[in-house]
């Protein structure tokens, strides 16, 4: 399966999906205008790895700055995703955040919280 | 046109970061952005505070881009005007547009219940909300207001009618700073 990789922009975040090596990692800001539409070929690229092409175990770096109340509810709908994949495969997920960034750290802990399946760790740097 | 008029206008309630009225777009907001993320790295500002004004400002910039109305025709004008600014322990954001009835009668509600409930109360609204979709849309969750009353210490509104179908929507958020930058 391709991997699929989206450069970083002023409003959206650095996108890397590999499928070779199961990791996953989405870097940067995010408010994009149309954050759906946005995410739709990465939320695409998730469905088809994990219907049959995912590793032995899969890597996933989460590193948002800072983001829109959009791509708050397409994060959610990501992790609801991985949760449904979680049963037939192991995830691992890293939600990395600046130690001053206060509400990103918030944003992980939430998200470990609603998702209680998923293994979260919350990473500081 | 005399610009120091302008210049006085800002000056007169503290210290305005940022100001601008007129027609919004994406490369607009994003430019607004960088600019308020050079003041904040020039400032006293921590970085979690800094955030959620950067959180506001976008959230406010967008629904002004999504929802301004034309005045009086049934159109968008994605035109508004937004303001941050500083005073003695705060920050504070304004934002003024011109939105539609069936617009506010979705807003309002949601304004309303933010009032009564107290900062946890927000949060947990919050997730409630991002959990169920149940407001989500084309272009959001339906929650950026949840968003922005969890990020700040206090909002403030109001709806001044233009017409049956039309009202000024003026909307503030005051970002009380918790504490210095380290």
């Amino acid at each position: 399966m391709q991997n699929l990789n989206i450069e970083e922009t002023k409003y959206t975040p650095r996108i890397e999906l590999d499928a070779s090596n199961g990791t996953i990692s989405i870097v940067g800001k995010s408010y994009p205008e149309n954050t759906f539409e946005f995410y739709e070929p990465v939320m695409k690229w998730l469905e088809d790895y994990f219907d049959g092409n995912a590793q032995a175990e899969t890597k996933i770096n989460l590193e948002i700055i800072y983001f829109n109340s959009s791509s708050s509810k397409l994060f959610f709908d990501l992790f609801d995703l991985l949760e449904e994949a979680n049963d037939a495969n192991t995830i691992i997920i890293n939600w990395i955040y600046d130690e001053e960034n206060e509400s990103a750290l918030e944003a992980g802990e939430d998200f470990q919280e609603d998702f209680e399946n998923l293994t979260i760790n919350l990473i500081s740097k | 046109m005399d610009i120091n008029k302008i210049q006085d206008i800002v000056k007169q309630d503290g210290i305005v970061f940022l100001t601008y009225g007129g027609f919004l777009s994406q490369a607009l907001i994003s430019g607004m952005t960088e600019a308020l993320e050079q003041e904040a790295a020039g400032s006293e500002l921590n970085m979690g505070d800094a955030n959620d004004i950067f959180t506001i400002f976008i959230e406010l910039s967008q629904n002004m881009m999504n929802y301004s109305k034309n005045k009086d025709k049934d159109e968008f004008k994605s035109e508004g005007l937004i303001l941050v600014g500083k005073d003695e322990n705060s920050y504070y954001i304004h934002s003024q547009n011109i939105i539609a009835l069936k617009d506010k009668e979705k807003i309002e509600p949601k304004l309303e219940e933010i009032e009564t409930l107290t900062r946890d109360g927000i949060k947990k609204r919050y997730r409630e909300l991002r959990r169920s979709g149940k407001d989500k849309h084309g272009k959001g969750g339906g929650i950026g207001f949840y968003e922005i009353a969890k990020r700040c210490s206090k909002i403030e509104y109001s709806f001044t009618p233009i017409n049956d179908d039309r009202f000024y929507f003026h909307f503030q958020a005051t970002i009380n700073t918790k504490k210095d930058k380290n």
